[in-house]
């Protein structure tokens, strides 16, 4: 690759700071160190521990325990790259003018900054106490992991990913699992109606009580559990509640520096916000999406990490926006379920494969092409999907629905 | 001792461009990728999926699980600490033989970020 392009004006950054350790904070400094950058890098987060991955705390590591895999960056890892950690302190401020970021006890001077503080789980209000768990950080899991034993009665408030992955992982520990969903489908706000039903049935076939079309209306807690009552007259008893209903982006920091925040911070493809050398990416960052078409708001792994590989090239002077479709996965049930692209309206679903066999990739049409993709246990059309997506040609629902058409090569006929 | 299994005809798999064979009790997946055999073991290293199930792009074989993105030839990850198991290849008289005791270069413990 041309070390040659220029993003942005002035001179190369001397001292980078990431603010959060998380995901996108080491995906930045690799990206850095790779591209050889050898100024200063530190990674100041909140939490007291290595960067780790986020995606098996609802999934594997909810289940096991098993840290494998799990860190990010090593100590070793930070001391051979001269990266900096320095982790348990929150940061308090960031300078505009001069972009220094300032601590409890200390200010570090940066000239680029990427804010990378992800979000903070939504709660039911008047619902806390000892047996209410929600799910962000490693702790949470390891806290949660506690009580999902088998036996244990266990409530899920909300149907969206994370309230399913929990759902799954508890009946694979043995607990008995009740969901309880305001909308009428399980992940309907993402899948629509039809795919959602889908994923509901997949619940109920693994022994999960779906509650849908309630909400919960408040949590007792008594000596020996809690009683969750809901919108539709019931009383659950449990051992313990998971709310599950999504989480708000931390853009205190932004705001207050006067970035621009629109639900979360709004950032370009390359992960710049409204201030010169300060970049965001990750659940915080409201990035523009060109197959979007506006800007998205997404809490993928997949686009954390093509968002901050684009800020720590942009930071460089390297334009390498990140236009690709968003991807994401959810295993559920020993089932792998994919997403990509974006859609919120279609004109139609086009299913290749059998949905009662879970085995199946899900179109999502709009004007003739091909905007989104829902796939079970069918990784391989996904892969293809991103493809025809990204291309955004009309296809015809006949040819997606043939298996003995491969989608791969439909994809590149497109491209001639 | 060198044990070397005659796995497949080159040109179905030039056709196929994948193929899922077994030696040795292993699940090997073969790709055809730029005239070139590559052989890696089907089962991925992170999650134990098929990657006879993914795909071949821009030089790269892609997990369909988790789109982990591997070195057909070195088994390396890409960001990833971890190697997917890789076997010598042999083509002679249009047949493929794989060497499952081999592997295609020797397998040593990769730091894909300290490049």
């Amino acid at each position: 690759m041309s070390t040659e392009e220029t993003g942005i004006p002035g001179t190369a950054p001397s001292d980078i700071v990431v603010i959060g350790a998380g995901q996108c904070a080491a995906v930045a400094a690799r990206t850095l160190r790779r591209r050889g950058f050898d100024g200063g890098i530190q990674i100041i987060g909140a939490e007291p521990e290595l960067p780790y991955q986020r995606p098996p705390l609802s999934k594997e590591y909810l289940e096991t325990g098993d840290t494998d895999g799990l860190f990010l960056l090593t100590e070793d890892w930070c001391a051979d790259k001269d990266v900096q950690l320095r982790l348990g302190e929150p940061v308090l401020g960031l300078d505009p003018v001069s972009g220094s970021v300032r601590l409890a006890d200390d200010e570090v001077r940066a000239d680029a900054v990427l804010i990378a503080t992800g979000g903070r789980p939504r709660t039911l209000p008047g619902v806390s106490g000892s047996r209410v768990h929600t799910l962000r950080t490693r702790a949470d899991a390891d806290r949660l992991r506690d009580v999902l034993v088998p036996g244990a009665r266990i409530v899920v408030v909300g149907a969206g990913f994370i309230g399913s992955e929990v759902a799954a992982t508890a009946r694979a520990r043995g607990a008995d699992v009740v969901i309880v969903e305001a909308l009428d489908t399980p992940l309907r706000r993402v899948l629509g109606a039809e795919m959602g039903a889908v994923c509901g049935s997949l619940h109920r076939e693994n022994g999960v009580d779906l509650v849908l079309g309630e909400t919960v209306d408040g949590v007792t807690e008594g000596s020996a559990g809690v009683t969750v009552t809901t919108s539709g007259g019931r009383r659950i008893d449990a051992d313990a509640v998971v709310v599950g209903i999504g989480i708000e982006p931390v853009t205190g920091l932004a705001a207050d520096a006067g970035i621009t925040v629109a639900d979360g911070i709004v950032v370009d493809e390359q992960g710049r916000t409204s201030l010169p050398n300060v970049f965001a990416a990750g659940d915080v960052a409201s990035h523009f999406h060109p197959l979007v078409g506006g800007h998205v708001r997404t809490e993928h792994f997949d686009s954390a990490n093509r968002l901050s590989t684009a800020a720590a090239n942009a930071m460089l002077g390297r334009s390498q926006p990140f236009v690709d479709p968003h991807w994401f996965w959810s295993d559920q049930y020993d089932v792998n379920l994919q997403y990509a692209g974006h859609a919120t309206s279609w004109d139609e679903i086009v299913v290749r494969g059998s949905l009662s066999d879970v085995d199946f990739c899900a179109f999502y049409l709009s004007g003739g092409a091909v905007r989104a993709v829902f796939a079970a246990d069918r990784g391989g059309d996904v892969l293809a999907a991103k493809e025809l997506i990204a291309r955004g040609v009309p296809v015809s629902p006949d040819v997606l629905r043939d298996e003995d058409v491969d989608l791969f090569e439909l994809a590149m006929e497109e491209v001639a | 001792m060198d044990e070397w299994v005659d796995l497949a005809d080159m040109t179905e798999l030039a056709r196929r461009k994948k193929m899922r064979v077994e030696a040795a009790g292993e699940a090997i997946a073969l790709f055809h990728l730029a005239g070139r055999v590559y052989a890696l073991q089907d089962s991925c290293v992170h999650k134990q999926r098929s990657l006879i199930k993914g795909t071949v792009l821009h030089g790269r074989v892609i997990c369909p699980g988790h789109q982990w993105r591997f070195d057909p030839e070195t088994g390396e990850a890409e960001d990833q600490d971890v190697c997917q198991p890789t076997y010598a290849v042999r083509v002679e008289d249009g047949r493929i033989y794989v060497n499952p005791t081999r592997p295609a270069t020797p397998v040593t413990p990769l730091r894909a970020e300290s490049r």
